[in-house]
């Protein structure tokens, strides 16, 4: 055992409730434990001095009202420095800072709800803004759009034409020249649509008729070649 | 004169009987290739019918009775087909049955369902015919060639769509229904009665619409007449057709 050990069974050493080989092992530590024997000492004093007073100390007259005269004098103690600290030119910001913040279990659940309430939507905005400006890359064309040219969102439509071109590519070897030549009379369809579509939209950039067909052909262009894909 | 001698006519008799007998070989080797198949499923009176075929001729047809009957006729016979049950009806996935199975050849079905049945229906390529459905969906897309032919259909949601190839619709609009027919090259023919009513949005981009006697003066002409949009009658089903290099056609039944 260590002196921590030795220290929490002092307290009924001194009371004589310890068993006799507890009470000869803490003798035994103590005659060569001179911070034991202090410890002991001094609990020993406190023992004997409340033994000797006990019956002399009558019960305070009004405990409630004491103990309140005792707390309000704390809490002025503890509120005045704090209060002379904040200088009186002292900013928005400092006195913010400083400012000691106390609050009640619903007003601190209101805090923490207010809280999600902006996180969530900051996230949903975000989330919307984000999928806005991709929108043209999963969805196709967005009609009417006109933050970028009918070139660049073509330009984003071919990136994933091409993916999935490239994964067609490599499964056509595979099919049969009956499949081969139906797949490729049919995108020659679409691609007939899509570049229609854009000659149109060189003469007339405002033409709706043409970006809807141009945005539908290369969402049908897309698809047709996700289904091919994994033949 | 003899136009045949016993000599000449022997070797033409040989060569008729041995040509004969290697067309039947012919026509019988090709029948024990293909597969008939025929299976009865129990149904309810409002089914779903999902098919999702590779190549082939898909034809659906109604009858009197409370079940689904599912006849294919099968090119290949490592091709199979394994039809799963569900709460509202029938699923047929022949892409899914038959992944890395590499060319299944054609796969023709004849359904056969109750009056009032969904139906979807894909392929890669094919015919689809249904007639007579009177359910709340009918779908039929081709993803390559293929005529989509649709008679006596009366839905609530019908969409129609191939990238080359005809489609033929005759049947009716319900109040509130949705309905929309998209090619890439064949004709759109919607055959429909007198008294129906829908918003149209119909585009052309490059052959004409035609209207036929649907046409009023309220209607809308957009792009040089590459779209037109209106009302017909009282306007309450919503009606879409796009065809990006053929034509539209309207006809009154």
């Amino acid at each position: 055992m260590n002196c921590e050990n030795y220290q929490i069974l002092l307290s009924e050493f001194v009371d004589g409730t310890l068993t006799a080989e507890d009470c000869a092992r803490v003798e035994l530590h103590l005659t060569s434990c001179p911070d034991c024997t202090d410890a002991r000492n001094d609990l020993r004093v406190v023992v004997d001095f409340c033994l000797e007073q006990r019956g002399q100390y009558d019960a305070i007259p009004n405990e409630r009202a004491m103990w309140l005269r005792i707390s309000n004098l704390i809490e002025a103690e503890s509120s005045s420095p704090a209060r002379s600290q904040t200088p009186r030119e002292a900013g928005w910001w400092f006195r913010l800072m400083n400012r000691s913040w106390q609050l009640s279990f619903p007003q601190l659940a209101g805090l923490a709800g207010a809280i999600v309430l902006v996180v969530a939507f900051a996230t949903a905005f975000s989330m919307y803004r984000l999928s806005s400006r991709t929108s043209p890359l999963v969805t196709g064309i967005v009609p009417g759009s006109n933050s970028a040219s009918i070139e660049e969102r073509y330009s984003q439509q071919q990136q994933m034409i091409s993916y999935w071109n490239q994964r067609v590519e490599l499964n056509k070897a595979r099919w049969n020249p009956q499949m081969r030549e139906t797949f490729d009379r049919n995108m020659s369809v679409i691609d007939a649509a899509v570049t229609d579509s854009m000659k149109q939209l060189h003469q007339n950039p405002h033409d709706s008729v043409s970006e809807d067909i141009l945005n539908d052909a290369l969402n049908d262009k897309v698809a047709l070649l996700k289904e091919f894909s994994d033949l | 004169m003899k136009l045949f001698s016993s000599d000449t006519r022997k070797p033409v008799t040989i060569l008729s009987a041995v040509s004969s007998i290697l067309i039947i070989l012919a026509a019988s080797s090709f029948a024990l290739a293909q597969q008939k198949v025929s299976r009865r499923f129990p149904a309810g009176k409002n089914v779903r019918f999902e098919l999702k075929n590779v190549t082939g001729t898909i034809t659906v047809e109604t009858w009197q009775r409370d079940e689904i009957m599912v006849t294919a006729l099968m090119d290949n016979r490592k091709a199979t087909f394994n039809p799963r049950q569900t709460d509202t009806g029938l699923v047929i996935d022949i892409v899914g049955d038959n992944r890395g199975r590499g060319d299944i050849g054609d796969m023709n079905f004849k359904i056969q369902l109750p009056v009032r049945s969904s139906v979807d229906l894909e392929t890669r390529s094919g015919q689809i015919n249904v007639s007579n459905i009177q359910g709340d969906l009918v779908r039929a897309h081709i993803w390559t060639s293929g005529d989509i032919r649709l008679s006596g259909v009366n839905a609530a949601r019908v969409f129609a769509s191939n990238t080359s190839g005809d489609i033929f619709f005759d049947g009716e609009f319900a109040a509130g229904g949705t309905y929309e027919f998209k090619s890439g090259r064949g004709t759109i023919s919607l055959q429909l009665p007198a008294n129906c009513g829908f918003h149209l949005v119909a585009t052309a981009p490059v052959k004409k619409i035609s209207m036929g006697p649907f046409w009023h003066e309220g209607m809308k002409l957009m792009g040089e007449g590459r779209r037109i949009t209106g009302d017909v009658g009282d306007g309450r089903a919503s009606v879409t057709v796009t065809n990006y290099q053929g034509d539209i056609q309207f006809f009154r039944r």
